[in-house]
């Protein structure tokens, strides 16, 4: 299954059920918390619940502080300020041997000097748990990643994938309330990552845990979690559903940063909105500088007679601008389409059915959608 | 196998250098301590009597050095050991700073140091002239130099940076990703050095040890000129066959008794740490 299928596919039907809605006291919460460097402030206060069974992402673009916030929840890293409880206790302090969080780390953090038994058998035997139940349960949670014929192998001899799944186990082991990832599939190469993301999810299906996971990807943000969280300069900028966060998004940066998006600048002067590149139609809100963001797939793509006709002889019901073709680039189950409009190039993709019409790069188009598949954002591209 | 001769012909220049300037030098004194001297001239009759003759004149110096560059390569790797330590876990910013600094005395010359520890610890040295400012003692004290303390002190002082090297290496290559991933696993700080820290840093220490013990053991100006008459190290007898009784073969078979103690030395303790530093 392709991902930009699987991404369609859950932007039209609503995954699991609403994150946090109606359900008992978080199995984390976070309030205010908040972490410095010097005069550098990484994390702006942030506010978390986190319920049992959630799979948590946080999504952001590098440096934008996901890390950091999750090290202070995994306590390698102090807040400097605001307090963080887990299962109703205060944390904020513990160093992470105290914590009942597990950490998979970017680099895995394998032993280099221990067999996969061993490492996975680390915890438990610091846990001082009996080696026959420390035996049963290693078993147990290598076979969970797949992983029982290697358990012999010393950690430098294993690839990436391997290594990954090794660093899972070992953090599964101890049954943690809270898992936590640091970009966990970022080294893995794409097609090992897809695969991962599929076993991830079977995992947290199976084992019902609550987990929590840093990624850069908004498409593996999109894939596993129920909750995304996007960061933006240490800030949270928009929290909520996948679903939700593809299709409302909050901020101009979370429009471009999850998902392709094209995006209009214009002017909302009572109830009615003018585009600066053309077109104009009602919506209602505040008056004052607004954009549009419509999705490229939102759009569709018309030749022959309708272009002929010009963006002035369709439909009052659609919004459209007049094109020129520009380029095709073929991503396979989709094709993308650049249309140049003034000075500006719109990205337009289409699902590949079947045999594709042939297109003359030049030729004259019509772009056209419906203000319902348009999310209107206040505000106008940053100073 | 035609891929392996390009590496072979690298090679070979260093190979050759190894063997005319090691190997064959190496291997005529080895014929030679089986010979014998008689009136100056060197007879070339095969006996075992100059190893014989190590064991019951020799044994005494033997084993001292052997001791002392037991007692100096186990106080120098120790004390680098820490160093770098903490140069790599605790000092942060400042670990490039202090290793520079530990690689700074490398500059002085080994004679240097030597004479820099007689000024040191001599009568009229800056202890003693320390000591009588101090008004703790009246006249100079000659304890100080001359004796196997000065020894381990001086020839410490000189081996630290080249113990300090092999175990930077080792404790550089240890990722930090690890150590939190053991902290999280709950691991305390104790258990991380025990189990994760300690059994990478197996080949830095013997490597540290090895050099600092083969070092010491070969070792005889030192001896001279800071250890007196108690404190003759194994290297000073065989240095004397050679230079004063021209007797090659006894000096010969001297050498290589030694390079055999040491061997078993080494090679004992490079055993005794992989036991003692892996994670079981």
């Amino acid at each position: 299954m392709s991902l930009q299928a699987s991404t369609d596919a859950r932007s039209a039907v609503a995954p699991g059920p609403a994150p946090g809605a109606g359900r008992a006291e978080p199995l984390v919460r976070l309030s205010g918390v908040t972490r410095r460097f010097g005069a550098h402030v990484a994390v702006h206060p942030v506010d978390l619940a986190v319920h049992r069974h959630d799979f948590v992402a946080i999504l952001g673009p590098s440096g934008c502080g996901k890390t950091s916030l999750l090290r202070m929840i995994g306590g390698f890293l102090e807040p400097s300020g605001g307090t963080i409880e887990i299962a109703g206790r205060d944390v904020t302090r513990l160093p992470p041997d105290r914590r009942p969080t597990n950490m998979v780390f970017q680099g895995y953090g394998l032993f280099p000097h221990m067999t996969v038994r061993q490492n996975v058998a680390y915890g438990l035997r610091i846990a001082r748990v009996s080696a026959a139940e420390r035996d049963r349960r290693v078993e147990e949670a290598l076979a969970l990643v797949h992983m029982e014929s290697f358990a012999d192998r010393l950690a430098p001899q294993l690839s990436g994938g391997q290594a990954q799944r090794v660093a899972l186990a070992r953090t599964l082991v101890m049954r943690p309330e809270v898992l936590l990832l640091d970009e966990p599939l970022a080294a893995l190469d794409l097609k090992l990552r897809k695969t991962m993301q599929e076993e991830l999810r079977g995992i947290h299906r199976s084992i019902g845990g609550t987990f929590v996971f840093v990624t850069h990807d908004q498409e593996e943000a999109m894939a596993l979690a129920n909750r995304i969280l996007v960061m933006q300069d240490g800030r949270v900028v928009q929290e909520g559903g996948p679903t939700e966060i593809y299709g409302r998004p909050a901020t101009r940066f979370v429009a471009t940063f999850v998902g392709d998006a094209n995006l209009f600048d214009g002017r909302r002067a009572g109830g009615r909105v003018d585009l600066d590149i053309g077109p104009a139609f009602a919506d209602a809100g505040r008056d004052g500088p607004v954009t549009a963001v419509v999705r490229p797939q939102a759009i569709t793509l018309e030749t022959g007679p309708a272009a002929a006709a010009g963006a002035a002889g369709r439909g009052g019901d659609r919004i459209a601008l007049d094109g020129r073709l520009v380029d095709i680039v073929p991503l396979g189950p989709s094709v993308k389409f650049l249309v140049a409009v003034g000075d500006r190039e719109i990205a337009v993709t289409r699902t590949v059915t079947g045999p594709v019409e042939p297109l003359e790069i030049g030729s004259r188009v019509v772009l056209s959608w419906r203000p319902a598949d348009q999310v209107v954002i206040a505000g106008g591209p940053a100073p | 196998m035609t891929l392996r001769r390009g590496p072979l012909v690298l090679l070979s220049p260093a190979f050759g250098v190894f063997a005319v300037c090691f190997v064959l030098p190496a291997a005529y004194f080895f014929v030679v301590s089986f010979w014998q001297v008689r009136s100056y001239r060197l007879v070339k009759e095969t006996t075992a009597e100059n190893y014989l003759r190590v064991f019951t004149d020799y044994s005494g110096p033997l084993l001292d050095t052997l001791v002392l560059a037991f007692i100096v390569a186990t106080t120098v790797t120790g004390f680098a050991f820490f160093y770098v330590y903490l140069c790599r876990f605790k000092a942060g910013r400042f670990a490039p700073l202090l290793l520079f600094a530990a690689m700074l005395t490398l500059f002085g010359g080994y004679l240097t140091k030597i004479y820099m520890w007689r000024t040191i610890l001599g009568d009229s040295g800056i202890l003693n002239a320390s000591l009588i400012t101090a008004g703790l003692i009246e006249e100079p004290i000659s304890v100080f130099l001359f004796n196997p303390v000065a020894v381990v002190i001086t020839l410490g002082h000189y081996l630290v940076p080249f113990a300090i090297l092999p175990l930077y290496g080792v404790m550089h290559a240890i990722r930090d990703d690890p150590l939190e991933a053991a902290r999280d696993l709950g691991a305390s700080r104790w258990h991380v050095f025990r189990h994760i820290v300690l059994p990478q840093c197996r080949t830095g220490i013997v490597a540290a040890f090895t050099l600092t013990f083969l070092f010491t053991s070969g070792d005889f100006a030192t001896a001279r000129l800071v250890g007196g008459p108690d404190a003759s190290l194994f290297g000073v007898f065989v240095q004397g066959q050679f230079t004063q009784r021209l007797n090659q073969p006894m000096g010969a078979a001297m050498a290589f008794t030694m390079l055999a103690c040491c061997l078993v030395v080494v090679s004992a303790v490079a055993l005794g740490v992989r036991r003692a530093v892996a994670y079981r």
